[in-house]
């Protein structure tokens, strides 16, 4: 058997960056992977966007320390993961959307957000060519911004191998062994590990793989598919989110990479529950035209690639991160519902902040200040509502 | 200007109009409707962009459509010349760097959604895709055909010699382009096809539909039971230092800017690769009045049939095997190429080096399956079916019995009550057969009467010899009971007719009489301009490309069916019967400098193309990273460009091999729709489905 002080099922948007600040506190740490390398999940699905313009505390806590970690990575560590600080812009073409944003946006300012609202000659001064018909304005937060998920995930493998964690991939976890409320190891096919704790970082396969230990978490998977075009020359900065539904589709956004490419995504209506990765013939169609009647100097952009992954969605639209009643050596940090690869660098170091001041299941935050966000992203919440930007 | 105005066996096309068009400002002229890329090269430009990266120049690769290495700027748009037709006053632009996206901001004129369906879908219009369509239409199934090109054939239409295999089964003795032209006729008549030409397929998708690029305009959804993957192959590329250079091409490029556009886009080339495609693409090259250096071969053996390799040595083209090329170098441009033999382990030995000054590198290295849709379909448990060069690599008269069987094996998948004709089965095996036995001829003796020497010694699949002898004394070697068989001659009944000697695909039969003591009269082929007359003095070379002696041309014959010129020589009786072979290039234009000239970079070669990522890079972030899966190379853009890493990914294995890893135990790289880009107004038919849309569409760059 192998031991360690910390094993963390996945190398994904959460796993990687919490093994890297777990080892730079001076735990013993391995990563177990199912695929053959890292971010191999729904990080390589995600498309890149890094915002702490959330509805909530713990959310916007957590992402502005991945946007202080991503943006920095290349100075602090010379590893350059294409961040851009170009802002997030939620469009409003009608009464109700511009009432909701402009209530949020109190609660933003309150919490201490850059975020403010701007009119349409604003917004077509940041998306230049955008369609003006209806258009009364939107928020935009010029701190928030977008990186490559895939040369992020590759920096903190970089420096999460440089600090001493052992990556075991191609290992796909078949049973614990627990004794006593408390995990004793793990295992897969050809190995047994070890460790004082474990941490459940297995993004859309965590229901499964909590569910292997006898905990049930409220967790399931939607698919979403996403494309990204040619490069060109900049011409727009913020990530344009815009969240209207119409018959066919929810909400749907797209950037403009450091690289030139126009990334996007949307929701489809209505929602694909399941884990199917492959692509359909109904996403083209259905969201270039929505990106068309939005933004129609897209239409001579030649799209390249498209793709799907998951959300690994809770009821309430908000992750879980806490220890469970049935294992209190299991910590959880799933179900980020589409949003790990922002929260997965700042939810990696806060957590390893938390460990290394003694967190625990008695006192997950340990002698730090994040107790507040325990409670708010506990495994025992109500789940009752939504999330208001999600 | 670079163009071929005659050439012996491809006829100029008639009526074509020329229009002026720009390139950087500079007026230029082409042939409407003609392949931008070929009127660029027609023009003597060679690099048609700068990369993003290290403004590196960049020209034709592939000219099929596939690798986007010749993007430029047409009238403000982005666009692949070898596929966008030459129109007048077109504006085109080199691309240094990325491309603007023009602010075309007038309101969305609204999608359209369109969907054809069909119980079989064939992907690619080729020998074997032509051949499936048929096939499965004459059972009753409605087939929609798709195609990227607008000449429906593959890549017959650029085959301008005549094939190999046997008249009746696969028209032997034919030349590719007219066959296309039949199997096309054939399938136009029946009903229940539908013809896409000009229409990629870009993607298939989980829920069982296909989508089509019609026209390059609009897109439609095939809504399919059935999948026919016939979409051929495409060609390798390799690894040498100054691979990305213009004037670095596929020999399959190069067929079809000189035999399909005619335009000869080089003086003097090397060619990489001594498989058929090498070996026929320097014949084409020679055709055209293109010198050929040489063809190197890393191996030690001519990789192609022997009987093709002796007729280009005949020409005067050597052929260096053991050798590889260590480098290609030039200012913008191909200007020299260096050769060098290998050793045991294909380590270039670099004190044998040769340096020759040509313009163009043909690379000719084999071909790689394009089976990316029959993979996915089967992943995705379609009913699906490939053929063809999509199945496996072989010759087209193979392809065109695969794609028969392939379509009535998917009929019977589909509850069609068909039988298999088992002679066809063993008939594509004899045809993709790699060549059998070497089985040396004794000396013929010419008579008073005609008498054939044949010249082919290596069993290949091909017959038409002994079916087009009208007194039928060309036989078979009974020796495998199957037309890998040798011909020889079996009668006395020779009346010199010279079928024989007109269809042979090899030049490999000729026909000897004797006139004295002194003279043989002997009977050659020539697919060239013959612009000599009786009386002229031509040199004449045995087999293995030896001089005899220079020969008194007695008369020249034109064979219109076989487009082969047959020449009677007076030949010195000791000579006559070796005779096979008419010099056509001369020695001169062949030699290399008198010291070599070069800088040995092997880390500099270009791996992956569109994103400009060199095997050194690789190798370095394989190590550094703990690399074990292709995936993780897109950290370096590997594999994200335009072309979808059509033509990095079979180059990976060795570089892989190269930083010490076992590919097989690399996890490969995924597979993700689209095939092809395409943009966004034509992806949802803007402004409706039919062409005025789609015209209006693509005006661009207003303000």
């Amino acid at each position: 058997m192998r031991s360690y002080d910390i094993v963390i099922a996945g190398a994904g948007s959460v796993g990687v960056p919490l093994s890297y600040y777990c080892a730079k506190k001076g735990f013993k740490v391995a990563v177990v992977e199912k695929e053959a390398s890292w971010g191999r999940g729904q990080n390589r699905a995600a498309i890149g966007g890094i915002r702490a313009t959330h509805s909530d505390p713990a959310k916007i806590r957590v992402c502005r320390e991945s946007i202080d970690i991503v943006s920095r990575m290349k100075e602090e560590h010379g590893l350059d993961v294409e961040w851009r600080s170009g802002g997030y812009l939620f469009v409003a073409y009608d009464e109700e959307r511009e009432a909701s944003f402009r209530k949020l946006l109190k609660i933003q300012k309150d919490s201490g957000l850059d975020i403010d609202w701007v009119g349409p000659d604003r917004v077509a001064e940041l998306v230049p060519g955008i369609n003006r018909e209806a258009l009364r304005g939107g928020t935009f937060s010029p701190g928030d911004g977008y990186a490559s998920t895939l040369m992020t995930a590759t920096a903190f493998h970089k420096l999460a191998m440089d600090a001493g964690v052992d990556f075991f991939f191609g290992e796909e976890i078949g049973a614990f062994t627990q004794e006593g409320g408390r995990i004793v190891s793990l295992r897969t096919r050809h190995e047994e590990f070890g460790a004082a704790l474990f941490v459940n970082a297995a993004g859309a396969d965590a229901a499964e793989l909590a569910e292997l230990a006898g905990i049930e978490l409220p967790i399931h998977p939607d698919c979403h598919e996403a494309g990204v075009t040619e490069p060109v020359e900049r011409f727009m900065e913020p990530m344009v989110v815009d969240i209207r539904s119409d018959s066919e589709s929810g909400n749907y956004y797209f950037y403009q990479a450091v690289t030139g490419q126009i990334v996007f995504c949307i929701t489809p209506k209505p929602q694909v529950w399941g884990k199917d990765k492959d692509s359909t013939s109904t996403f083209l169609p259905l969201c270039v035209r929505r990106m068309l009647e939005l933004y129609p100097r897209l239409r001579n952009l030649k799209v390249r690639r498209i793709w799907r992954g998951m959300y690994p969605m809770t009821p309430d639209g908000f992750p879980i991160v806490g220890y469970p009643r049935e294992s209190d050596n299991f910590l959880q940090a799933v179900g980020m519902c589409g949003q790990g690869f922002m929260l997965g660098p700042g939810l990696g170091r806060i957590l390893a902040e938390c460990l290394a001041a003694g967190g625990s299941a008695t006192k997950p935050e340990g002698s730090t200040e994040y107790g507040f966000l325990f409670e708010e992203l506990t495994p025992y919440r109500s789940f009752e509502g939504m999330e208001l930007l999600k | 200007m670079r163009r071929i105005d005659r050439h012996p066996i491809v006829a100029a096309p008639v009526g074509r109009r020329e229009v002026q068009f720009s390139f950087d400002g500079e007026r230029l002229t082409g042939y409407e409707g003609e392949a931008l890329s070929s009127a660029l090269a027609a023009a003597g430009v060679a690099a048609f962009s700068r990369h993003k990266k290290a403004e590196a120049p960049q020209g034709i690769f592939c000219a099929n459509g596939q690798c986007s290495q010749c993007t430029v700027i047409v009238d403000g748009l982005a666009r692949k010349a070898c596929i966008t037709p030459l129109a007048a006053g077109m504006d085109v632009r080199s691309l240094a760097g990325l491309p603007a996206l023009p602010a075309a901001d007038r309101a969305f004129a609204g999608a359209e959604k369109r969907l054809l369906s069909c119980d079989v879908l064939v992907v690619g219009g080729g020998p074997s895709g032509l051949s499936a369509a048929a096939e499965l239409a004459r059972m009753g199934l409605s087939v929609i055909l798709a195609d990227d090109k607008a000449e429906l054939g593959g890549k017959l239409v650029l085959q301008t010699h005549k094939f190999f295999g046997s008249e009746a089964d696969c028209y032997a003795g034919t030349r590719g382009i007219d066959i296309a032209r039949r199997l096309e006729e054939e399938l136009r008549r029946l009903p229940n096809v539908t013809i896409l030409a000009h229409s990629p397929v870009v993607g298939v998708y989980k829920d069982r539909k296909a989508g089509v690029y019609v026209d390059y305009t609009r897109y439609a959804l095939v809504d399919f039971t059935a999948l026919v993957v016939a979409s051929g192959a495409r060609e390798k590329s390799v690894l040498f230092p100054g691979n990305d250079l213009p004037g670095v091409y596929g020999a399959g490029a190069f067929q079809t800017m000189v035999n399909r556009d005619l335009v000869r886009p080089a003086g003097r080339v090397l060619i990489v690769g001594s498989g058929n495609v090498g070996l026929i693409a320097a014949y084409h090259a020679l055709q055209a009045g293109i010198e050929v250096v040489g063809i190197v071969d890393v191996l030690g053996k001519v990789g192609g049939y022997k009987v093709h390799a002796d007729k280009i040595v005949r020409m005067g083209v050597p052929v260096y095997l053991s050798t590889t090329v260590v480098a290609v170098e030039g200012d913008g441009r191909v200007e020299r190429a260096t050769i060098a033999r290998v050793d045991g382990s294909f380590r270039p030995l670099l004190d044998t080096a040769q340096t020759f000054e040509v313009d163009t590198v043909l690379v000719a290295a084999g071909l790689s399956p394009c089976d990316e849709f029959y993979r996915q379909a089967r992943a995705f448990g379609f009913l699906a079916v490939s053929a063809g060069d999509a199945e496996e690599i072989a010759e087209a008269s193979s392809a065109m019995f695969g794609g028969r069987i392939a379509a009535l094996s998917l009929a019977k998948m589909l509850g069609k009550k068909v039988e298999i004709d088992a002679s066809w089965i063993e008939k594509r095996e004899v045809l993709k057969s790699r060549p059998g036995d070497r089985v040396p001829r004794g000396p013929v003796v010419a008579t008073e009467s005609w008498t054939p020497v044949f010249f082919c010694e290596e069993e290949i699949p091909c017959n038409p010899c002994t079916t087009v002898c009208p007194t039928k004394s060309i036989k078979l070697l009974p020796r495998r009971g199957n037309i890998l068989d040798l011909p020889y001659f079996e009668g006395k009944d020779c009346r010199g007719c010279a079928a024989c000697v007109a269809i042979c695909p090899g030049l490999a039969i000729s026909l000897i009489r004797r006139i004295d003591e002194a003279w043989t009269e002997v009977l050659l082929p020539y697919e060239f301009l013959a612009d000599f007359e009786p009386g002229a003095r031509l040199p004449l070379l045995d087999k293995d490309g030896n001089f005899l002696e220079d020969a008194e041309l007695l008369k020249k014959t034109y064979y219109k069916k076989h487009k082969t010129w047959v020449l009677a020589f007076k030949v010195s009786a000791a000579n006559a019967p070796r005779a096979i072979g008419i010099r056509v290039q001369d020695e001169a234009s062949i030699r290399p400098l008198p010291e070599p000239r070069f800088e040995y970079l092997p880390d500099d070669a270009i791996v992956c193309r569109c994103e400009r990522v060199t095997v050194g890079e690789i190798v370095r972030f394989v190590k550094e990273n703990g690399v074990q899966d292709v995936n993780q190379l897109k950290s370096l853009r590997v594999g994200m460009g335009a072309c979808g890493s059509k033509t990095c990914s079979v180059l990976l294995p060795q570089v892989l091999r190269r930083a010490g890893l076992d590919p097989a135990k690399v996890e490969p790289g995924t597979l993700r729709p689209l095939n092809m880009e395409v943009p966004m107004g034509d992806l949802v038919n803007e402004g409706g489905y039919g062409e005025s849309g789609a015209a209006g569409r693509h005006a661009g760059g207003e303000p």
